[in-house]
C-alpha cells in the first residue's frame, strides 16, 4: 500500500475520513439544536420554514419572558428538580448498594434478587405507567388495602397539590434502579478480584475496602451514572405522560411534557416550545459541567 | 474490483429512473389517499368501525388507503404534528372547532361546500353550513350532547333515594352514599377537558347562556362577570359539597364507563357519545351493561336544577364530528374525486345506520335514516332532549383561551385557585386572544 507523504495528502486524507461524521453530525445534532434555538426567538406557527411560502420572523426572547412568567414552567421545573435529586441522591446510591450487596455474596439467591430488580427496566415504560396508575387508582389495590385498616379511607395520593408528584418519584425509583444495578455490578466485576482478597488478609473490614477501594476504583462510573441521571431526569416524558399526564392542574408535569403541551395541545405555539427545549439543553449542559467538575475535584483513579 | 464497483455505480444511477417510470404508471393506475380516523381499539363497536373501512376497500379497488387510527390525546397530538410539518393526511377526522381550530385557522381544509352542493338536500341545515370558521370544513354526522347525566336507578333504589329533582337532592344523597362506599357523581376528569366539555359547559349555558358568551366576544362583558365566575363557584361547590370526590382527577377517560357500570357511583358525566361503551359489543355479545340491566336500572338524563340557572333543562350541545379534506388536493383533480368518495361514503345512510346501531351516536344528520336496533340506553339517548341547546366552551372558544379554564378547573378542585382567579386568567388570555388576532 502506498505511503500518504505530503502534508496536504494526509490533511485530505484526514478531511474525507473525519466528513461524513462531521456531516451526520451536523444534520443530527448541531442543526436542529441551532434551527430550535432560531425558532425560540421566532414567531414561526407551522407550515412551510424555507422558501416562498415561509412567515415568519424573529421576535427576540418574548417567548423566554412568557416562559419564566409562567407559573407551570416553574412547577415542571421544580418538578424536574425533584426528579434529579431522586435519582442521584435515591436511585444511585440505592443500585449502587444493591449492586455490592450482590457483588460481596452478602445475601443467598443473588441472581433472583439480580433478576427481580432489572425486570422492570425491560419493560415498557407505558406498560409500567398504566400498570402503577391502576395501582395507584381511587379504586385500585392501594385503596383497597388502606381500607383494610382505615375504612372510608378516600385515596388522593394523586389529587393533592404538593404531593401529586411523590407517586411517579416511587415508581421511578422502582424503574430505572435495576439499570444503575447493572451499571455498578458490571462494573464492580472488573475489579481485580486479588485487591480485595489483599486486602482481606490486611485486616480491612467492608466498610475500609469500600472507602479505599471500590469507591475510588468506581468514581468514574459514578459521575456516569449522575450524568445519565441528570440528562434522563430532564427528558422524563414518557412515564408520566402515561401515568399522569401532567395532571391534576400541571402538578405532576415536567420540562418536557410542558413543551409538548405547547407545541401540540390546544394553541400551538412552537416558538414556546423550542424556548423551552433550549432551555432544558442549557439546564442539562450546566449540570453535567457540574457532575464533570465535582468528578475532578473529589474523584479518584479508576 | 474496479468493474464491479462501476457496475454497481451504474445501477445506482440507473435504478432510480426505472423506479420514476414505475412511479409514473402507478400514478395512471391506483389513487392512493393517506386516511387518518379517530378510533379506539377497545370500544365495542370497534368491529363495525373496521367493517366500515373494509367495506369501502372492497367497493373501491381504484382507490388504495393508507390508513391510520389513534384515539384521545395521540390523534389531536398526530394532527397538531402533521399541520406543522405540512404533512396533513388526505382525509381525516375532524372536529367544527375546539380541537381542530389549527386545521381552521391556518386554512388547511378545503370547504365542502361547493362538494355537497348536489346534496345538500338529504342532510339537515346544520350538516350542510358553514360553521365557525365561516366554511364547512367537514361534514358533521350527528348533533351530540356534550353532557349526558349517567343515572344507576336501581342502585339509588337499593340505597332508599330516588331520582334527583334539584341540586340539593344530590348533596342529600352524599351521606348515604359515603356510607355504602359509592361516589354520588362520577366524572373521568384526569384530562382536563372532561371536565369543561361535559359539565363546565352546561353550567355556563344554564346560569349565563349563550348571550353572555355572545356578548363577551363582541366585547360588551367580561369573564370576570358574575356569570361566568357563578358558572366557576358551582363547579367548586360540586367538590366542596362532596358530589364530586376530588379523586375524579385521578381517574382515566377509559376508566369511566366500566367504573360506572361496576356500582362505583349513583351517577355518571360524560357525553352522549359514551352510551356505545355501555351495549352489547357486535363482537363479542358481551354488554357493559346487559340491555335487561339497562332498561330496568339505568336511566339517561340532564343535570337537576342548579341554583340560579336561568335557562332551565338546557344543555351544551354541539355540531358532531365528520371528516374533512386537505386543501392542498387540487379542484376538479382525480384525488379530490376520490376523497369526495371516501366521505360520502362515510356520510352514506349504510354508515351511519351502523353508527347509530352502535350507539356511537345518537342521531345522525342524514335526513331518514333511523336504526333498526336498538339498545334500551340507545332509545333514551335519541329521546333525551333538552329544553334548550348552549354552547360548548371548546366549540365557541379558542384553544388559547379555553386552555386556562380547563386548568383553572382542575385548579379549583385541587384548591389553588379561587373562581375569581379563574376568571382573571381566562380574561387575560381573551385579551392576549384578541390582540393577536
Amino acid at each position: 500500500m502506498r505511503q500518504l507523504t505530503g502534508t496536504l495528502e494526509r490533511k485530505q486524507a484526514y478531511l474525507l475520513l473525519v466528513l461524513p461524521a462531521v456531516m451526520i453530525y451536523f444534520a443530527v445534532i448541531a442543526f436542529p439544536t441551532i434551527f430550535s434555538i432560531v425558532l425560540s426567538v421566532s414567531n414561526y406557527q407551522g407550515g412551510a420554514v424555507f422558501g416562498e411560502k415561509a412567515n415568519w420572523s424573529l421576535v427576540g426572547f418574548k417567548h423566554y419572558l412568557r416562559m419564566f412568567k409562567d407559573q407551570y414552567f416553574w412547577i415542571s421545573f421544580k418538578n424536574n428538580i425533584w426528579i434529579m435529586l431522586m435519582s442521584l441522591f435515591i436511585q444511585i446510591p440505592l443500585g449502587f448498594v444493591l449492586a455490592y450487596t450482590i457483588f460481596r455474596k452478602l445475601i443467598v439467591g443473588r441472581e433472583f434478587f439480580q433478576t427481580v430488580i432489572y425486570m422492570p427496566t425491560i419493560i415498557s415504560v407505558i406498560v409500567v405507567a398504566i400498570l402503577w396508575q391502576s395501582i395507584f387508582s381511587p379504586y385500585g389495590p392501594v385503596t383497597s388495602f388502606m381500607r383494610m385498616f382505615i375504612p372510608g379511607w378516600e385515596n388522593k395520593l394523586v389529587s393533592h397539590p404538593q404531593l401529586a408528584i411523590v407517586p411517579v418519584l416511587f415508581v421511578m425509583v422502582w424503574y430505572y434502579t435495576g439499570m444503575y444495578l447493572i451499571i455498578f455490578l458490571a462494573n464492580l466485576q472488573k475489579i481485580d478480584q486479588q485487591v480485595i482478597e489483599s486486602a482481606q488478609i490486611d485486616g480491612a473490614n467492608e466498610w475500609q475496602m469500600l472507602k479505599a477501594i471500590i469507591l475510588p476504583a468506581l468514581s468514574g462510573v459514578i459521575v456516569t451514572t449522575a450524568i445519565l441521571a441528570i440528562s434522563g431526569s430532564l427528558r422524563s416524558f414518557g412515564l408520566i405522560w402515561a401515568m399522569t399526564a401532567g395532571n391534576p392542574a400541571r402538578r405532576t408535569s415536567v420540562l418536557a411534557l410542558y413543551m409538548y403541551d405547547n407545541a401540540f395541545k390546544g394553541a400551538p405555539n412552537f416558538p414556546l416550545a423550542n424556548a423551552i427545549s433550549t432551555f432544558m439543553v442549557t439546564v442539562s449542559f450546566v449540570f453535567i459541567v457540574i457532575a464533570k467538575k465535582i468528578e475532578k475535584r473529589f474523584g479518584g483513579k479508576e | 474490483m474496479k468493474r464491479l464497483l462501476f457496475v454497481l455505480l451504474a445501477l445506482a444511477m440507473v435504478l432510480p429512473v426505472f423506479a420514476a417510470a414505475e412511479k409514473d404508471q402507478a400514478a395512471e393506475g391506483p389513487i392512493t389517499l393517506r386516511v387518518l380516523n379517530y378510533a379506539d381499539a377497545t370500544t365495542p363497536a370497534y368491529a363495525v368501525e373496521k367493517e366500515i373501512w373494509d367495506t369501502f376497500r372492497a367497493q373501491n379497488p381504484d382507490i388504495v388507503l393508507e390508513y391510520e387510527e389513534l384515539f384521545d390525546e395521540a390523534f389531536h397530538t398526530k394532527t397538531e404534528a402533521y399541520a406543522a410539518a405540512g404533512r396533513l393526511p388526505d382525509v381525516m377526522f375532524m372536529w367544527p372547532s375546539g380541537r381542530s381550530s389549527t386545521l381552521y385557522n391556518r386554512n388547511l381544509v378545503k370547504d365542502l361546500t361547493p362538494l355537497m352542493a348536489p346534496v345538500k338536500n338529504e342532510f339537515v341545515p346544520i350538516a350542510t353550513s358553514p360553521g365557525q370558521f365561516g366554511i364547512l370544513g367537514q361534514i358533521p354526522q350527528s348533533t351530540t350532547n356534550t353532557h349526558v347525566l349517567y343515572a344507576n336507578l336501581g342502585l339509588l333504589k337499593k340505597l332508599g333515594l330516588s331520582e334527583p329533582k334539584t341540586y340539593a337532592d344530590l348533596v342529600a344523597m352524599v351521606p348515604a352514599a359515603r356510607a355504602a362506599g359509592v361516589e354520588v357523581v362520577l366524572i373521568p376528569a384526569k384530562s382536563d377537558w372532561v371536565m369543561q366539555s361535559c359539565l363546565f359547559s352546561m353550567v355556563l349555558g344554564r346560569i349565563a347562556g349563550d348571550e353572555f358568551i355572545n356578548d363577551v366576544l363582541a366585547g360588551k362583558a367580561n369573564f370576570t362577570d358574575k356569570p361566568f365566575v357563578d358558572s366557576l363557584a358551582f363547579i367548586k361547590r360540586l367538590y366542596d359539597d362532596g358530589v364530586i370526590s376530588r379523586t375524579a382527577l385521578q381517574i382515566d377517560y377509559g376508566e369511566g364507563p366500566a367504573l360506572f357500570a361496576s356500582e362505583k357511583s349513583l351517577f355518571y358525566i360524560d357525553g352522549a357519545w359514551r352510551v356505545g361503551e355501555f351495549i352489547t359489543s357486535p363482537d363479542s355479545g358481551v354488554a357493559l351493561i346487559p340491555p335487561a340491566k339497562q332498561q330496568s336500572d339505568f336511566k339517561l338524563m340532564n343535570f337537576p336544577v342548579i341554583p340560579g340557572e336561568k335557562n332551565a333543562n338546557s344543555s351544551s350541545v354541539i355540531a358532531g364530528t365528520g371528516f374533512g379534506m386537505n386543501a392542498n388536493i387540487e379542484a376538479g383533480s382525480a384525488k379530490e374525486a376520490a376523497a369526495w368518495r371516501l366521505i360520502s361514503y362515510l356520510n352514506s345512510a349504510e354508515v351511519l345506520k351502523k353508527r347509530l346501531e352502535t350507539g356511537a351516536f345518537s342521531n345522525v344528520t342524514r335526513i331518514g335514516v333511523t336504526a333498526s336496533k336498538m339498545e334500551p340506553l340507545q332509545v333514551m339517548n335519541a329521546q333525551l332532549a333538552p329544553a334548550k341547546a348552549t354552547y360548548v366552551v371548546d366549540g365557541i372558544l379558542d384553544a388559547s383561551v379555553y386552555g386556562p379554564i380547563n386548568i383553572g378547573l382542575q385548579e379549583m378542585a385541587l384548591g389553588t385557585a379561587t373562581p375569581e382567579q379563574v376568571a382573571q386568567t381566562t380574561q387575560k388570555a381573551f385579551e392576549e386572544w384578541e390582540i393577536s388576532n
